[in-house]
């Protein structure tokens, strides 16, 4: 009878443990996909802002068609997810090196489709950043949930593994603070 | 900072309202004086023998010095005013011209249980001294509010009220810079609100809000954070913001609240002063007069600056 009541009790402790680390894996399912969302969102920007740019620059076009070129690969939906976060980056920079140049077109730079998508953009920059933190909350949560005891038993017998944080590149850290392309 | 003394618009209004104020202080001296004798002749009328015309007389006293305050009345409430109105908004025009103080004029208690900062719903609610204008390009306003919710309490002779402060202080709101459309609150952490986090998290959860567990650990271990979206409250409490929220909160005694809905955001001060109020028995030409209801309104304008709301990148003009 005691050998009973205590494997049921182990079974509910153990149940507990088991939905508890997989509610919070699918937390970072769940980061990771509004990610995802936020890139989408990026990317769609893009056709936009190479018409908007196209029309007063005959300069940029290498830039241009780079970015293309990258948003184009990124949305094919045969990349990985860590190659559509590493083109994601390139993109990043290749727009903010656009973004410096407008300096050097007035007209441009006074036009109410480009200034609009300057703040779509930033926007986005700081939703992206959001939710890497978000994803990074929700790993580190998973992360305490299987690596420390009890949980660590249970993680151990069922095979589940550590995930890693996204680390951001020295490039993007500095994209954040774009508004300074746009305070001059 | 409002320079007082050298002022001469704010100086004259002074000027003029230290008249008015040293004749009703004069008025009310002589009301209080008619009615501490007007006790004291009446305790005597009765306590040496049963007097009747002497306690008779008392009450007459009593009543007159009652007059004498009820006729003030009036001129203390016009006087009251006009120092909100003149004064304080003078020195409020010269921080910046589009602030404006209107002293019976608040928070609705609608617009305070909206906030959602405040667990309790008010049984007793007062506001007033809304002050509003733009720093900028940022609209904002704050009002003084009290809010108070009652307990019954069981007695011998029966059921007796006793009033608890909600919320004490002024509640600040302004613009905010980015667009959301979820509800975030930051609230000062406390055992219960940490306990109340903890079954959330682990064992079930109250309302559709999630404890939002942010990298900053200062600003975690003075703020708890709850919010209908985990990536737009991340998306409001940049790395930034959360610094910028905690020096704001280093300048303040007791820590505050704060909520980002509807567009704008709000913070709760608690403070037990009454502020933007005419002394009645002190001079109004003291130079320090100012110097506490000054402080308040440059902090309020600062924090725009300070919580970096001018800047609209984020396609929000």
């Amino acid at each position: 009878m005691v050998a009973l009541i205590i494997i049921g009790a182990l079974l509910l402790i153990g149940i507990f443990f088991y939905n508890s680390i997989v509610g919070k894996k699918n937390q970072v399912t769940n980061a990771f996909s509004a990610i995802d969302v936020m890139l989408k969102k990026r990317f769609d920007l893009i056709p936009n802002l190479v018409e908007v740019v196209k029309q007063y620059t005959n300069y940029e076009q290498g830039t241009l068609s780079k970015i293309v070129e990258l948003r184009a690969k990124a949305t094919s939906g045969t990349v990985s997810d860590a190659e559509k976060a590493s083109i994601d980056a390139q993109l990043s920079s290749s727009v903010k090196g656009l973004m410096v140049n407008v300096e050097n077109y007035p007209d441009l730079k006074a036009n109410t489709n480009f200034i609009n998508l300057q703040s779509t953009w930033t926007e986005s920059e700081e939703q992206i950043a959001a939710a890497r933190r978000t994803y990074n909350s929700a790993v580190t949560d998973y992360n305490n949930a299987i690596m420390m005891f009890p949980g660590s038993v249970f993680a151990g017998m069922l095979n589940f593994q550590p995930i890693t944080v996204l680390t951001t590149a020295e490039e993007k850290r500095k994209n954040v603070s774009a508004k300074e392309l746009f305070n001059n | 900072m409002i320079n007082v003394a050298g002022n001469v618009a704010l100086q004259n209004v002074l000027a003029t309202l230290e008249i008015e104020r040293k004749k009703i202080a004069a008025t009310q001296k002589k009301g209080y004086f008619f009615i501490t004798i007007g006790i004291i002749v009446a305790i005597a009328g009765f306590t040496l023998g049963l007097l009747v015309p002497t306690a008779i007389a008392g009450f007459i006293l009593l009543i007159y010095g009652g007059i004498i305050l009820y006729k003030i009345s009036g001129e203390l409430k016009t006087y009251e005013e006009a120092f909100k109105i003149q004064v304080i908004g003078t020195a409020l025009k010269s921080l910046d011209d589009s602030l404006v103080i209107e002293p019976y004029k608040g928070i609705s208690v609608d617009e305070f249980e909206d906030t959602q900062i405040f667990s309790e719903s008010p049984d007793r609610y007062k506001t007033e001294d809304l002050v509003h204008g733009k720093a900028d390009k940022t609209a904002f306003y704050f009002a003084e509010v009290h809010a108070e919710y009652k307990t019954e309490v069981q007695t011998k002779d029966g059921t007796r009220t006793e009033w608890h402060d909600i919320f004490r202080g002024i509640l600040f709101c302004a613009d905010f810079n980015k667009n959301f459309n979820g509800v975030t609150i930051v609230k000062p952490k406390d055992l219960f609100s940490t306990m109340g986090a903890w079954f959330s998290k682990n064992l079930f959860s109250f309302g559709n809000k999630d404890v939002i567990k942010l990298e900053n650990s200062e600003f975690s271990k003075t703020f708890i954070t709850h919010a209908t979206d985990q990536v737009e409250a991340r998306y409001i409490l940049t790395p930034a913001m959360m610094e910028r929220i905690l020096t704001l909160n280093s300048n303040t005694k007791k820590t505050v609240s704060l909520s980002f809905i509807n567009s704008r955001m709000y913070i709760a001060f608690p403070m037990s002063r009454n502020y933007f109020e005419a002394p009645v028995f002190k001079t109004l030409l003291n130079p320090d007069l100012l110097n506490e209801d000054i402080t308040v309104i440059n902090f309020m304008y600062d924090i725009v600056r300070e919580l970096d709301l001018n800047t609209r990148i984020w396609g929000k003009n």
